[in-house]
Protein backbone atom coordinates (compact mmCIF):
# COMPACT_ATOMS: atom_id res chain seq x y z
CA UNK A 1 0.00 0.00 0.00
CA UNK A 2 1.47 3.26 -0.81
CA UNK A 3 1.52 6.23 1.07
CA UNK A 4 0.11 8.10 -1.71
CA UNK A 5 -3.27 5.90 -0.99
CA UNK A 6 -2.94 5.76 2.86
CA UNK A 7 -1.97 9.71 3.95
CA UNK A 8 -5.55 10.95 2.20
CA UNK A 9 -7.61 8.22 3.62
CA UNK A 10 -5.98 8.63 7.10
CA UNK A 11 -6.21 12.25 7.19
CA UNK A 12 -10.13 12.65 6.01
CA UNK A 13 -10.92 9.88 8.82
CA UNK A 14 -8.46 12.32 11.11
CA UNK A 15 -10.84 14.98 9.92
CA UNK A 16 -14.57 13.07 10.58
CA UNK A 17 -13.10 12.44 14.07
CA UNK A 18 -11.97 15.56 14.83
CA UNK A 19 -15.39 17.22 14.29
CA UNK A 20 -17.17 14.93 15.71
CA UNK A 21 -14.94 15.03 18.65
CA UNK A 22 -17.00 18.25 19.48
CA UNK A 23 -19.47 15.95 20.85
CA UNK A 24 -17.13 14.79 24.08
CA UNK A 25 -16.59 19.16 24.80
CA UNK A 26 -14.52 21.54 23.45
CA UNK A 27 -11.14 20.87 22.39
CA UNK A 28 -8.39 21.75 20.12
CA UNK A 29 -8.58 18.67 17.75
CA UNK A 30 -11.82 20.07 16.67
CA UNK A 31 -10.69 23.99 16.69
CA UNK A 32 -7.88 22.83 14.14
CA UNK A 33 -10.21 21.01 11.78
CA UNK A 34 -12.84 23.39 12.23
CA UNK A 35 -10.08 26.29 10.84
CA UNK A 36 -8.52 23.82 8.82
CA UNK A 37 -11.94 23.41 6.74
CA UNK A 38 -12.99 26.90 6.51
CA UNK A 39 -9.69 27.51 5.04
CA UNK A 40 -9.69 24.52 2.26
CA UNK A 41 -13.50 25.61 1.29
CA UNK A 42 -12.61 29.51 1.42
CA UNK A 43 -9.92 28.13 -0.85
CA UNK A 44 -11.56 25.97 -3.15
CA UNK A 45 -14.04 28.36 -3.77
CA UNK A 46 -12.33 31.44 -4.63
CA UNK A 47 -9.68 28.55 -6.94
CA UNK A 48 -13.15 27.74 -8.81
CA UNK A 49 -14.62 31.31 -9.11
CA UNK A 50 -10.70 32.64 -11.23
CA UNK A 51 -11.28 29.74 -12.73
CA UNK A 52 -14.41 31.41 -14.27
CA UNK A 53 -13.80 34.36 -14.49
CA UNK A 54 -10.42 33.38 -17.12
CA UNK A 55 -12.66 31.36 -19.32
CA UNK A 56 -14.90 33.36 -19.31
CA UNK A 57 -12.82 35.54 -20.55
CA UNK A 58 -10.57 33.31 -22.69
CA UNK A 59 -13.40 31.95 -24.67
CA UNK A 60 -16.21 35.11 -24.80
CA UNK A 61 -15.39 38.52 -23.75
CA UNK A 62 -11.78 38.87 -24.87
CA UNK A 63 -13.19 38.52 -28.74
CA UNK A 64 -13.64 41.86 -29.70
CA UNK A 65 -12.72 45.45 -28.01
CA UNK A 66 -16.63 46.27 -26.67
CA UNK A 67 -16.77 43.36 -24.69
CA UNK A 68 -13.50 43.27 -23.03
CA UNK A 69 -14.50 46.63 -21.96
CA UNK A 70 -18.12 45.46 -20.79
CA UNK A 71 -15.41 42.32 -19.13
CA UNK A 72 -13.66 44.65 -17.16
CA UNK A 73 -16.27 46.76 -15.96
CA UNK A 74 -18.22 44.22 -14.46
CA UNK A 75 -14.58 42.60 -13.21
CA UNK A 76 -14.33 46.31 -11.47
CA UNK A 77 -17.55 46.38 -10.06
CA UNK A 78 -16.69 42.96 -8.44
CA UNK A 79 -13.70 44.55 -6.84
CA UNK A 80 -15.92 47.19 -5.41
CA UNK A 81 -17.21 44.35 -3.15
CA UNK A 82 -13.57 45.29 -1.39
CA UNK A 83 -14.78 48.36 0.01
CA UNK A 84 -16.92 47.16 2.76
CA UNK A 85 -13.28 46.22 4.45
CA UNK A 86 -12.26 50.09 4.09
CA UNK A 87 -14.06 52.71 6.64
CA UNK A 88 -13.40 55.44 3.69
CA UNK A 89 -14.67 53.74 0.41
CA UNK A 90 -17.44 51.87 2.49
CA UNK A 91 -20.24 53.31 0.32
CA UNK A 92 -18.84 51.91 -3.14
CA UNK A 93 -19.34 48.21 -2.02
CA UNK A 94 -22.99 49.28 -1.74
CA UNK A 95 -22.92 49.48 -5.94
CA UNK A 96 -22.24 45.94 -6.29
CA UNK A 97 -24.62 44.93 -3.40
CA UNK A 98 -26.94 46.71 -5.19
CA UNK A 99 -26.60 45.40 -8.51
CA UNK A 100 -26.66 41.79 -7.19
CA UNK A 101 -29.45 42.59 -4.48
CA UNK A 102 -32.08 43.97 -7.73
CA UNK A 103 -31.02 41.49 -10.72
CA UNK A 104 -31.82 38.69 -7.85
CA UNK A 105 -35.24 40.21 -6.75
CA UNK A 106 -36.22 40.71 -10.28
CA UNK A 107 -34.82 37.84 -11.55
CA UNK A 108 -37.14 35.90 -9.15
CA UNK A 109 -40.17 38.29 -8.78
CA UNK A 110 -40.56 37.39 -13.06
CA UNK A 111 -42.11 34.48 -12.29
CA UNK A 112 -42.39 33.86 -8.59
CA UNK A 113 -45.82 34.62 -8.57
CA UNK A 114 -46.83 31.86 -10.78
CA UNK A 115 -44.36 29.47 -9.49
CA UNK A 116 -44.75 29.43 -5.63
CA UNK A 117 -48.44 31.35 -5.73
CA UNK A 118 -50.73 30.84 -8.50
CA UNK A 119 -49.86 27.32 -9.31
CA UNK A 120 -50.26 26.29 -5.44
CA UNK A 121 -53.57 28.16 -5.74
CA UNK A 122 -54.52 25.90 -8.96
CA UNK A 123 -53.41 22.85 -7.84
CA UNK A 124 -55.40 23.10 -4.26
CA UNK A 125 -58.51 24.14 -6.16
CA UNK A 126 -57.75 21.17 -8.28
CA UNK A 127 -57.73 18.56 -5.47
CA UNK A 128 -60.56 15.91 -5.95
CA UNK A 129 -62.72 15.26 -2.25
CA UNK A 130 -62.99 11.47 -3.37
CA UNK A 131 -61.42 8.97 -4.64
CA UNK A 132 -63.05 6.03 -5.48
CA UNK A 133 -60.98 2.91 -4.62
CA UNK A 134 -58.82 4.93 -1.97
CA UNK A 135 -60.25 6.02 1.58
CA UNK A 136 -56.87 6.56 2.32
CA UNK A 137 -56.28 9.69 -0.28
CA UNK A 138 -59.73 10.45 -0.07
CA UNK A 139 -60.00 11.44 3.69
CA UNK A 140 -55.94 13.06 3.18
CA UNK A 141 -57.76 15.12 0.40
CA UNK A 142 -60.57 16.32 2.77
CA UNK A 143 -58.07 16.82 5.57
CA UNK A 144 -55.84 19.17 2.72
CA UNK A 145 -58.97 20.95 1.94
CA UNK A 146 -60.15 21.93 5.55
CA UNK A 147 -56.36 22.73 7.24
CA UNK A 148 -54.77 24.73 4.34
CA UNK A 149 -57.41 28.04 4.63
CA UNK A 150 -57.78 27.23 8.37
CA UNK A 151 -53.70 27.62 8.18
CA UNK A 152 -54.79 30.57 5.90
CA UNK A 153 -56.39 32.75 7.70
CA UNK A 154 -54.58 31.94 11.15
CA UNK A 155 -51.90 34.05 9.80
CA UNK A 156 -54.14 36.04 8.44
CA UNK A 157 -55.76 37.52 11.83
CA UNK A 158 -53.65 38.36 14.55
CA UNK A 159 -53.84 38.56 18.66
CA UNK A 160 -57.91 38.81 20.06
CA UNK A 161 -59.29 38.13 16.42
CA UNK A 162 -57.89 34.50 16.24
CA UNK A 163 -59.85 33.99 19.55
CA UNK A 164 -62.95 35.09 18.53
CA UNK A 165 -66.31 33.80 16.90
CA UNK A 166 -65.33 30.78 14.19
CA UNK A 167 -61.73 31.88 14.36
CA UNK A 168 -61.96 30.17 17.88
CA UNK A 169 -62.27 26.55 15.95
CA UNK A 170 -60.52 27.35 13.23
CA UNK A 171 -57.60 28.86 15.20
CA UNK A 172 -57.40 25.63 16.77
CA UNK A 173 -57.22 23.51 13.74
CA UNK A 174 -54.51 25.87 12.49
CA UNK A 175 -52.49 25.12 15.31
CA UNK A 176 -52.63 21.20 15.17
CA UNK A 177 -52.22 21.35 11.51
CA UNK A 178 -48.94 23.80 12.07
CA UNK A 179 -48.07 21.37 15.23
CA UNK A 180 -48.15 17.97 12.25
CA UNK A 181 -45.91 19.88 9.93
CA UNK A 182 -43.26 20.49 12.42
CA UNK A 183 -43.74 17.08 13.28
CA UNK A 184 -43.00 16.13 10.09
CA UNK A 185 -40.35 18.81 9.28
CA UNK A 186 -38.45 17.73 12.74
CA UNK A 187 -38.99 13.47 11.68
CA UNK A 188 -37.35 14.67 8.22
CA UNK A 189 -34.86 16.50 9.54
CA UNK A 190 -33.47 13.72 12.33
CA UNK A 191 -33.39 11.34 9.01
CA UNK A 192 -31.24 13.25 7.44
CA UNK A 193 -28.85 14.23 10.52
CA UNK A 194 -28.64 10.38 11.02
CA UNK A 195 -27.90 9.72 7.45
CA UNK A 196 -25.17 12.22 7.73
CA UNK A 197 -23.53 9.93 10.30
CA UNK A 198 -24.54 6.37 8.75
CA UNK A 199 -22.67 7.75 5.43
CA UNK A 200 -19.17 9.18 7.38
CA UNK A 201 -20.01 5.79 9.66
CA UNK A 202 -19.74 3.69 6.28
CA UNK A 203 -16.86 5.63 5.48
CA UNK A 204 -14.80 5.03 8.33
CA UNK A 205 -15.65 1.36 8.85
CA UNK A 206 -14.18 0.79 5.22
CA UNK A 207 -17.76 -0.14 3.69
CA UNK A 208 -17.74 -0.46 -0.18
CA UNK A 209 -16.75 1.30 -2.28
CA UNK A 210 -15.42 4.12 0.58
CA UNK A 211 -11.59 2.62 0.59
CA UNK A 212 -11.22 -0.25 2.82
CA UNK A 213 -7.87 1.38 4.65
CA UNK A 214 -10.17 3.56 6.61
CA UNK A 215 -11.26 0.69 8.98
CA UNK A 216 -7.64 0.43 10.59
CA UNK A 217 -6.98 4.26 10.02
CA UNK A 218 -10.57 4.67 12.39
CA UNK A 219 -9.17 2.69 15.17
CA UNK A 220 -5.80 3.86 15.25
CA UNK A 221 -6.83 7.72 15.44
CA UNK A 222 -10.29 6.86 17.22
CA UNK A 223 -8.60 5.40 20.41
CA UNK A 224 -5.98 8.04 20.15
CA UNK A 225 -8.09 11.48 20.36
CA UNK A 226 -10.49 10.02 22.82
CA UNK A 227 -7.15 9.04 25.00
CA UNK A 228 -5.57 12.72 24.10
CA UNK A 229 -9.45 14.18 24.95
CA UNK A 230 -9.38 12.09 28.28
CA UNK A 231 -6.19 13.62 29.00
CA UNK A 232 -7.02 17.29 28.12
CA UNK A 233 -9.92 16.78 30.11
CA UNK A 234 -8.22 15.66 33.53
CA UNK A 235 -4.60 18.46 32.90
CA UNK A 236 -7.22 21.26 31.56
CA UNK A 237 -7.27 23.88 34.50
CA UNK A 238 -11.07 23.89 36.48
CA UNK A 239 -12.82 27.17 37.04
CA UNK A 240 -13.39 27.49 40.48
CA UNK B 1 -32.72 13.26 42.42
CA UNK B 2 -35.51 10.75 41.76
CA UNK B 3 -34.98 8.47 38.41
CA UNK B 4 -37.74 10.36 36.51
CA UNK B 5 -35.43 13.30 36.96
CA UNK B 6 -32.01 11.72 36.24
CA UNK B 7 -34.23 10.35 32.42
CA UNK B 8 -34.58 14.29 31.57
CA UNK B 9 -31.28 15.18 32.13
CA UNK B 10 -29.43 12.42 30.72
CA UNK B 11 -25.95 13.80 29.81
CA UNK B 12 -25.90 14.39 26.26
CA UNK B 13 -22.54 12.70 25.63
CA UNK B 14 -24.44 9.15 26.70
CA UNK B 15 -27.29 10.14 24.10
CA UNK B 16 -24.66 11.12 21.50
CA UNK B 17 -22.93 7.09 22.58
CA UNK B 18 -25.53 5.35 21.92
CA UNK B 19 -26.29 7.55 18.59
CA UNK B 20 -23.05 5.65 17.61
CA UNK B 21 -23.71 2.25 19.13
CA UNK B 22 -27.28 2.09 17.10
CA UNK B 23 -25.66 3.42 13.63
CA UNK B 24 -22.57 1.43 13.93
CA UNK B 25 -23.89 -2.29 15.25
CA UNK B 26 -25.94 -2.79 12.25
CA UNK B 27 -23.37 -1.58 9.85
CA UNK B 28 -20.91 -4.16 11.30
CA UNK B 29 -23.45 -6.67 11.87
CA UNK B 30 -26.25 -6.53 9.18
CA UNK B 31 -30.22 -7.44 10.48
CA UNK B 32 -31.36 -7.61 7.69
CA UNK B 33 -34.37 -6.05 8.52
CA UNK B 34 -37.22 -5.30 5.95
CA UNK B 35 -37.64 -3.27 3.51
CA UNK B 36 -40.98 -2.05 1.95
CA UNK B 37 -40.69 -0.35 -1.17
CA UNK B 38 -41.95 3.22 -1.06
CA UNK B 39 -44.21 5.66 -4.11
CA UNK B 40 -41.83 8.16 -4.54
CA UNK B 41 -39.08 5.46 -5.43
CA UNK B 42 -41.42 3.41 -7.35
CA UNK B 43 -42.35 6.96 -9.12
CA UNK B 44 -39.08 7.47 -9.76
CA UNK B 45 -37.85 4.46 -11.38
CA UNK B 46 -40.72 4.48 -13.59
CA UNK B 47 -40.31 7.79 -14.63
CA UNK B 48 -36.71 7.40 -15.58
CA UNK B 49 -37.95 4.13 -17.40
CA UNK B 50 -40.53 5.97 -19.46
CA UNK B 51 -37.76 9.26 -20.65
CA UNK B 52 -38.66 8.86 -24.05
CA UNK B 53 -35.71 8.14 -26.30
CA UNK B 54 -33.42 11.07 -27.89
CA UNK B 55 -34.04 13.28 -24.34
CA UNK B 56 -31.70 15.67 -23.85
CA UNK B 57 -31.38 15.63 -20.07
CA UNK B 58 -29.75 17.54 -17.39
CA UNK B 59 -28.33 16.29 -14.07
CA UNK B 60 -27.38 19.11 -12.02
CA UNK B 61 -25.41 18.51 -8.83
CA UNK B 62 -26.69 21.02 -6.23
CA UNK B 63 -25.03 19.99 -3.51
CA UNK B 64 -21.68 19.55 -1.97
CA UNK B 65 -19.62 17.19 -0.19
CA UNK B 66 -21.37 17.47 3.36
CA UNK B 67 -24.71 16.41 1.23
CA UNK B 68 -23.25 13.30 -0.40
CA UNK B 69 -24.01 10.91 3.11
CA UNK B 70 -27.75 10.99 1.93
CA UNK B 71 -27.52 12.06 -1.66
CA UNK B 72 -24.62 10.28 -3.09
CA UNK B 73 -25.87 6.92 -3.57
CA UNK B 74 -29.26 8.16 -5.10
CA UNK B 75 -27.35 10.14 -7.70
CA UNK B 76 -25.08 6.71 -8.45
CA UNK B 77 -28.15 4.52 -9.03
CA UNK B 78 -29.76 7.46 -11.40
CA UNK B 79 -26.43 7.75 -13.37
CA UNK B 80 -26.19 4.35 -13.51
CA UNK B 81 -29.91 3.89 -14.66
CA UNK B 82 -29.41 6.90 -16.97
CA UNK B 83 -26.13 5.65 -18.71
CA UNK B 84 -27.42 1.66 -19.02
CA UNK B 85 -30.61 3.15 -21.15
CA UNK B 86 -28.35 5.90 -22.98
CA UNK B 87 -27.36 3.13 -25.54
CA UNK B 88 -30.71 1.97 -26.28
CA UNK B 89 -32.56 5.05 -26.56
CA UNK B 90 -30.07 7.71 -27.53
CA UNK B 91 -29.96 10.21 -24.55
CA UNK B 92 -28.11 13.27 -24.29
CA UNK B 93 -26.95 14.09 -20.44
CA UNK B 94 -25.22 17.07 -19.57
CA UNK B 95 -23.83 17.36 -15.86
CA UNK B 96 -24.14 20.79 -14.58
CA UNK B 97 -23.84 22.11 -10.38
CA UNK B 98 -25.02 25.46 -9.28
CA UNK B 99 -23.01 24.37 -5.73
CA UNK B 100 -19.02 25.08 -6.86
CA UNK B 101 -18.94 21.28 -4.89
CA UNK B 102 -20.75 19.56 -7.37
CA UNK B 103 -18.09 19.06 -9.92
CA UNK B 104 -16.19 17.58 -6.94
CA UNK B 105 -18.65 15.48 -6.01
CA UNK B 106 -19.40 14.20 -9.76
CA UNK B 107 -15.67 13.49 -10.19
CA UNK B 108 -15.42 11.04 -7.11
CA UNK B 109 -18.50 9.37 -8.92
CA UNK B 110 -16.57 9.23 -12.36
CA UNK B 111 -13.86 7.65 -10.28
CA UNK B 112 -16.08 4.80 -8.82
CA UNK B 113 -18.32 4.49 -11.81
CA UNK B 114 -16.07 4.36 -15.00
CA UNK B 115 -19.09 5.80 -17.48
CA UNK B 116 -16.58 4.87 -20.48
CA UNK B 117 -15.42 1.18 -19.56
CA UNK B 118 -18.77 0.38 -17.74
CA UNK B 119 -21.46 1.64 -20.05
CA UNK B 120 -19.81 2.50 -23.38
CA UNK B 121 -20.89 5.48 -22.92
CA UNK B 122 -18.80 8.62 -24.94
CA UNK B 123 -17.60 11.80 -23.51
CA UNK B 124 -18.76 14.98 -25.49
CA UNK B 125 -21.12 12.40 -27.88
CA UNK B 126 -23.56 10.41 -25.19
CA UNK B 127 -22.68 13.23 -22.06
CA UNK B 128 -20.81 16.31 -21.46
CA UNK B 129 -20.04 17.91 -17.91
CA UNK B 130 -19.90 21.71 -18.22
CA UNK B 131 -19.03 22.27 -14.20
CA UNK B 132 -20.05 24.72 -12.01
CA UNK B 133 -22.29 27.49 -12.90
CA UNK B 134 -22.10 30.64 -10.83
CA UNK B 135 -24.63 33.18 -9.82
CA UNK B 136 -27.16 31.16 -8.36
CA UNK B 137 -30.93 31.86 -9.65
CA UNK B 138 -29.27 34.80 -12.12
CA UNK B 139 -26.72 31.84 -13.00
CA UNK B 140 -29.80 29.57 -14.05
CA UNK B 141 -31.41 32.27 -15.64
CA UNK B 142 -28.63 32.94 -18.09
CA UNK B 143 -28.00 29.36 -18.66
CA UNK B 144 -31.69 28.73 -19.32
CA UNK B 145 -31.16 31.68 -22.52
CA UNK B 146 -27.77 31.00 -23.38
CA UNK B 147 -26.01 27.62 -22.34
CA UNK B 148 -22.64 28.26 -24.52
CA UNK B 149 -22.00 31.95 -23.21
CA UNK B 150 -22.59 30.74 -19.71
CA UNK B 151 -20.22 27.80 -19.80
CA UNK B 152 -17.89 28.21 -22.93
CA UNK B 153 -15.85 25.64 -21.43
CA UNK B 154 -16.59 21.58 -20.67
CA UNK B 155 -15.31 21.21 -17.11
CA UNK B 156 -13.33 17.37 -17.72
CA UNK B 157 -11.39 18.38 -20.89
CA UNK B 158 -11.46 21.95 -20.85
CA UNK B 159 -12.32 22.54 -24.14
CA UNK B 160 -14.37 24.50 -26.29
CA UNK B 161 -18.37 23.38 -26.39
CA UNK B 162 -18.20 23.81 -30.29
CA UNK B 163 -15.51 20.78 -30.57
CA UNK B 164 -18.35 18.60 -28.65
CA UNK B 165 -20.91 17.02 -31.13
CA UNK B 166 -23.31 16.28 -28.14
CA UNK B 167 -23.75 20.43 -27.72
CA UNK B 168 -24.62 20.50 -31.60
CA UNK B 169 -28.14 21.66 -31.26
CA UNK B 170 -28.30 22.34 -27.76
CA UNK B 171 -28.35 25.97 -26.86
CA UNK B 172 -31.46 27.11 -24.66
CA UNK B 173 -33.64 25.78 -22.65
CA UNK B 174 -35.93 24.85 -24.83
CA UNK B 175 -33.69 21.86 -25.78
CA UNK B 176 -33.98 20.34 -22.81
CA UNK B 177 -36.43 17.58 -21.87
CA UNK B 178 -35.72 16.94 -18.38
CA UNK B 179 -33.56 18.44 -15.12
CA UNK B 180 -32.89 15.80 -12.73
CA UNK B 181 -31.27 17.99 -9.64
CA UNK B 182 -30.04 16.20 -6.34
CA UNK B 183 -30.10 19.09 -3.89
CA UNK B 184 -29.84 19.92 -0.52
CA UNK B 185 -30.61 23.39 0.02
CA UNK B 186 -30.25 26.71 -2.06
CA UNK B 187 -30.18 27.28 -5.07
CA UNK B 188 -32.24 24.23 -5.57
CA UNK B 189 -35.39 23.37 -6.76
CA UNK B 190 -37.15 26.95 -6.45
CA UNK B 191 -34.98 28.51 -8.40
CA UNK B 192 -34.81 26.26 -11.04
CA UNK B 193 -38.93 25.88 -11.26
CA UNK B 194 -38.49 29.89 -11.21
CA UNK B 195 -36.04 30.42 -14.14
CA UNK B 196 -36.69 27.01 -16.22
CA UNK B 197 -39.77 25.11 -15.44
CA UNK B 198 -42.29 28.36 -15.46
CA UNK B 199 -41.06 30.02 -18.45
CA UNK B 200 -40.32 27.07 -20.90
CA UNK B 201 -42.22 24.18 -19.16
CA UNK B 202 -39.03 21.98 -18.48
CA UNK B 203 -40.04 18.73 -16.51
CA UNK B 204 -38.24 18.63 -13.16
CA UNK B 205 -37.76 15.52 -10.63
CA UNK B 206 -35.58 16.00 -7.65
CA UNK B 207 -33.65 13.93 -5.02
CA UNK B 208 -33.39 15.79 -2.14
CA UNK B 209 -32.00 15.63 1.54
CA UNK B 210 -34.65 14.45 4.20
CA UNK B 211 -34.63 17.84 5.50
CA UNK B 212 -36.11 19.42 2.36
CA UNK B 213 -38.61 17.22 2.50
CA UNK B 214 -41.75 18.99 3.43
CA UNK B 215 -40.95 21.73 1.48
CA UNK B 216 -40.75 19.76 -1.92
CA UNK B 217 -44.19 18.48 -1.54
CA UNK B 218 -46.05 21.35 -2.31
CA UNK B 219 -44.45 21.16 -6.10
CA UNK B 220 -44.88 17.46 -6.14
CA UNK B 221 -48.45 17.93 -5.30
CA UNK B 222 -48.93 20.81 -7.70
CA UNK B 223 -47.28 18.67 -10.36
CA UNK B 224 -44.28 21.26 -11.02
CA UNK B 225 -42.10 18.33 -9.71
CA UNK B 226 -43.02 15.06 -11.83
CA UNK B 227 -40.89 12.61 -9.01
CA UNK B 228 -39.24 13.12 -5.49
CA UNK B 229 -36.64 11.10 -4.23
CA UNK B 230 -36.46 11.63 -0.45
CA UNK B 231 -33.49 10.89 1.33
CA UNK B 232 -31.45 7.76 2.07
CA UNK B 233 -34.16 5.31 2.75
CA UNK B 234 -35.89 6.03 -0.56
CA UNK B 235 -32.16 6.03 -2.65
CA UNK B 236 -32.06 1.89 -0.72
CA UNK B 237 -35.75 1.33 -2.29
CA UNK B 238 -34.79 2.84 -5.33
CA UNK B 239 -31.51 0.52 -5.29
CA UNK B 240 -32.94 -2.34 -4.83
CA UNK B 241 -35.56 -1.78 -7.86
CA UNK B 242 -33.22 -1.28 -10.43
CA UNK B 243 -31.20 -4.34 -8.95
CA UNK B 244 -28.23 -2.68 -7.84
CA UNK B 245 -27.84 -2.68 -3.92
CA UNK B 246 -25.07 -0.48 -3.17
CA UNK B 247 -24.47 2.23 -0.04
CA UNK B 248 -28.03 3.13 0.47
CA UNK B 249 -29.27 -0.55 0.73
CA UNK B 250 -25.74 -1.14 3.21
CA UNK B 251 -27.47 1.79 5.00
CA UNK B 252 -31.00 0.91 5.81
CA UNK B 253 -30.56 -0.86 8.73
CA UNK B 254 -28.57 1.37 10.56
CA UNK B 255 -31.66 4.09 9.09
CA UNK B 256 -33.87 1.76 11.03
CA UNK B 257 -32.57 1.33 13.95
CA UNK B 258 -30.99 5.24 14.56
CA UNK B 259 -34.73 5.75 14.45
CA UNK B 260 -35.62 3.35 16.67
CA UNK B 261 -33.55 5.35 19.17
CA UNK B 262 -35.21 8.52 18.31
CA UNK B 263 -38.54 7.34 19.08
CA UNK B 264 -37.38 5.18 22.61
CA UNK B 265 -35.46 8.53 23.78
CA UNK B 266 -38.77 10.64 22.69
CA UNK B 267 -41.35 8.30 24.62
CA UNK B 268 -38.70 7.71 27.44
CA UNK B 269 -38.69 11.58 28.00
CA UNK B 270 -42.16 11.95 27.36
CA UNK B 271 -42.97 9.39 29.73
CA UNK B 272 -40.80 11.03 32.34
CA UNK B 273 -41.89 14.37 31.91
CA UNK B 274 -45.33 13.91 32.41
CA UNK B 275 -44.78 11.23 35.12
CA UNK B 276 -42.68 13.65 37.15
CA UNK B 277 -45.54 16.69 36.26
CA UNK B 278 -48.26 14.93 37.77
CA UNK B 279 -46.30 13.98 41.27
CA UNK B 280 -45.49 17.92 40.94
CA UNK B 281 -42.03 17.38 40.33
CA UNK B 282 -40.24 20.45 38.18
Amino acid sequence: MSLMTLLPVWTAVFFTLAIYSFLYGENPWFRFAEHVYAGVSVGYAVAFNLDYLRDQWVNRWSMTGGMAVLYLFALAMGLLWYARFNKKYFFLYRWTLAIVVGTGIGMALRTVVFTQFLDQIISQAKIPLFISGDLLQSFSNILLIIMTPCVLLYFWFTGGARETGPMKHISKIARYTIMAGFGAAYGYTVLTRFSLLIGRSQFLLGILPNPPEAKMAFITIALVMLASLIGYDLLKPKNT
Amino acid sequence: MSILEKLQNINRRYIYLLAWVFVLFPLLFPLGLPVPIGRESKAWKEYIENIPSDSTIIVTMDYGVSGMPELYPMTVATMHHLWTDTASKNFKIIVVATWNQGPLVFDTLLDQMNPASTYGVVYGEDWIELGWIPGSETGMAALATDMWSQTPKDFLENRPLSEYPIMENIKTAEDIDLVVSFETGTPGLPEWLRQWNTPYGTPFIVGCIGVSVPGMAPYLASGQLAALMPGLTASGEYELLIGRPGLAVSGLDAVSMSHLLVVLLVVVGNIAFFASKSKGVN
